[in-house]
């Protein structure tokens, strides 16, 4: 029964996970529900969020409204095209109301007038089968391969944690890294109390100041590990490097260099100047690739959540295969900048088999 | 020539014009100039599977760069202007864009093609064999990177447009020939503003003449721009001693804020503020 409890947990998450994305909440207030009947005027089939806009006719006049969707890659993953909806197709939408009154809707469904259809849903995502029946794959050298076998296709994504907690914490929060119950701050990391208002202030903003969403800034730091659109490794083993290639951002990249560089720059060297990625260098200890970074600005959020660090970050992340379908992670922050003691986080990432990794790119909505 | 030798250099052309106009006069040619042709390029290297190498080797790590600034210039482009059989709304779109300069990706847009080897900041080429895929790293624009897949699969249907559509690539001897389709109309295809649509179709040539000379030719095939396919190119020169580094146009910019009419404050209700 134990069990059966937790795999019922561990679904609500996935959909949770694949029903939002960014913090819907930061714009939208989930109290106030509001119907709209009207035209689609256009269709904007774009990331990070779709958008229709309608024209909804009041006694005081026409208003072109803006009814955001999910991204395209989980409606196209439910069946949906930028033709699923057409100007001119009268629909009727559910939603919440922007916070600030604007006219802009985000959409809980949308139905076409004519046919009582629903369309533009989306379908929660289900994660892949763990099976455990295949062995980690190999190099030659006998090294964990943290990529696709030679000649396969696949990328990590399903995250069993999208936020960074203290080890050793359980603390329940949404997709976004949310709390559930905003006491539960000070349990999340052993904050500096400047650290912790602002982890807060963030948290009671419902993370609207998110510079990943509002700007298109990187996901630097633990945070490419907890989106969802997953990451892949690309070990170039002729050069000694590996790129983490992001399903986030705009098909971002970063690159870990393994040939046994001091972690103070690129080859040109530019160790002073601080970087959103950070500079990395990498080695393996026996089956565990351990990660080395620093050099972080502070201008992203390194977690989702909005949990804050400055440039004294210093990061130790150790990667390892256990089987062909899991990817384990751990992370130590080390930030004397923002808290009190070194802690640790970590969680594991499913093997999407057979599928690229997805195109997101968060400037495509932007002007 | 070793750094020191450089950064001596450096400093005595800093500290005395008059000893820099000396140097120059008494060479006739710029000093790096002249060691470049001292020195024979240095051969070109093949991975085990018998492909060139078209990017970083055991000799050296850089990136690669338009051969000269003056291709990034505002009057050149792939081909000479006149003799790019625009339809007549494009050369119009053109011409405009010579005037009201709205470069996408000023705005932090991702580069496409063939603007991501026109950035000054350069790219890497990075050849994994074995995933029979090779891989593009920009540094100018937004971090961003382009997958070519070797292993001959098709384009598949339904391709949501995107900054740098579906690549598919292969070897005609020594020459990186890359098809690609399913294309947004969200970039230039150069920095001088040449326009497509979404039905472009690009075939991509890549060869390295010489160890720091690759030779990039590209066939343009969009119907709804151009009355015929055209080919275009020009070449990237070998940057040696530098390596992929973090370059993030969202940094500092400030395009989007001043595209949306400078002062006025931005519109929520528009679909593109999140």
């Amino acid at each position: 029964m134990a069990n059966q409890g937790r795999i019922t947990l561990t679904i609500a998450g996935f959909l949770l996970l694949a029903l939002l994305h960014h913090e819907v909440l930061g714009k939208f207030d989930d109290k106030k529900s509001m119907t709209l009947n009207g035209v689609v005027t256009s269709v904007e089939w774009k990331n990070p969020h779709a958008h229709l806009m309608m024209n909804v006719r009041s006694a005081t006049g026409v208003v072109n409204w803006a009814i955001e969707l999910e991204s395209t890659n989980d409606l196209e993953r439910s069946g949906w095209t930028r033709e699923s909806a057409k100007p001119g197709d009268a629909v009727r939408v559910d939603g919440i109301a922007a916070r600030d009154g604007s006219p802009q809707v985000w959409a809980r469904s949308v139905v076409l007038t004519s046919t009582g259809k629903k369309i533009l849903d989306v379908r929660p995502a289900t994660p892949p089968v763990v099976k455990q029946s295949q062995p980690t794959p190999l190099w030659p050298d006998g090294k964990p391969r943290l990529g696709p076998p030679p000649g396969g296709t696949g990328y990590w994504a399903y995250p069993s944690a999208v936020s960074l907690v203290q080890q050793g914490t359980s603390v329940p929060m949404d997709a976004n890294g949310l709390l559930r119950n905003i006491g539960d701050v000070d349990k999340v990391a052993p904050f500096q109390r400047w650290a912790r208002d602002l982890y807060e202030l963030r948290q009671r903003n419902f993370l609207r100041d998110d510079p990943m969403f509002l700007y298109c800034i990187p996901p630097g730091g633990p945070r490419q590990y907890q989106l969802p659109y997953g990451l892949q490794f690309v070990e170039d083993r002729n050069f000694q490097r590996i790129f983490v290639l992001i399903g986030s951002g705009n098909r971002n990249f970063r690159m870990i260099n393994t040939d046994g560089r001091a972690l103070t720059g690129q080859l040109a060297g530019d160790a002073d100047n601080p970087l959103y990625y950070g500079r990395s260098v990498g080695k393996w200890e026996a089956d565990t690739f351990v990660i080395q970074s620093a050099g972080f600005n502070e201008k992203f959020w390194f977690s989702n959540g909005g949990l804050p660090h400055t440039e004294r970050l210093r990061m130790t992340e150790r990667l390892s295969r256990p089987d062909f379908d899991t990817l384990k992670y751990e992370v130590n922050i080390d930030d004397p900048g923002a808290y009190t003691k070194p802690w640790s986080s970590g969680w594991t990432l499913r093997w999407v088999a057979g599928e690229e990794l997805p195109i997101y790119f968060c400037v495509e909505n932007r002007p | 020539m070793n750094v020191s030798y450089r950064l001596l250099l450096a400093a005595a052309l800093i500290c005395s014009p008059l000893l820099a106009k000396s140097l120059s006069a008494q060479n006739g040619a710029p000093a790096a100039g002249r060691e470049r042709r001292a020195v024979p390029p240095k051969p070109i290297e093949h991975f085990s599977d018998g492909t060139v190498n078209l990017g970083i080797s055991s000799q050296e790590r850089g990136l690669w760069l338009p051969l000269d600034r003056t291709d990034l210039g505002r009057r050149s482009t792939l081909a000479p202007v006149d003799t790019i059989p625009f339809q007549p709304w494009a050369k119009a779109l053109y011409d405009d864009r010579q005037i009201h300069e709205l470069e996408p990706h000023t705005r932090c847009k991702a580069s496409g093609v063939s603007r991501q080897f026109q950035t000054p900041y350069g790219v890497d080429i990075v050849q994994m064999p074995d995933l029979n895929r090779i891989y593009i790293f920009d540094v100018g624009g937004p971090h961003t990177f382009r997958i070519i897949y070797m292993d001959g699969r098709p384009h598949p249907k339904d391709l949501r447009p995107s900054f740098y559509g579906h690549s598919v690539g292969r070897w005609e001897g020594d020459t990186l020939v890359v098809e690609t389709v399913g294309y947004s109309e969200d970039f230039w295809l150069d920095r001088t503003g040449l326009p497509h649509t979404e039905k472009l179709r690009t075939v991509e040539r890549f060869t390295r003449t010489d160890f720091n000379l690759m030779k990039y030719e590209v066939l343009i095939d969009d119907p709804n721009v151009y009355s015929r396919p055209w080919s275009g190119g020009f070449n990237f020169r070998w940057s040696s001693n530098i390596e992929l580094f973090e370059y993030v146009c969202q940094d500092n910019n400030t395009a989007p804020v001043l595209m949306m009419k400078g002062d006025e404050p931005i519109v929520l209700q528009k679909p593109f503020v999140p």
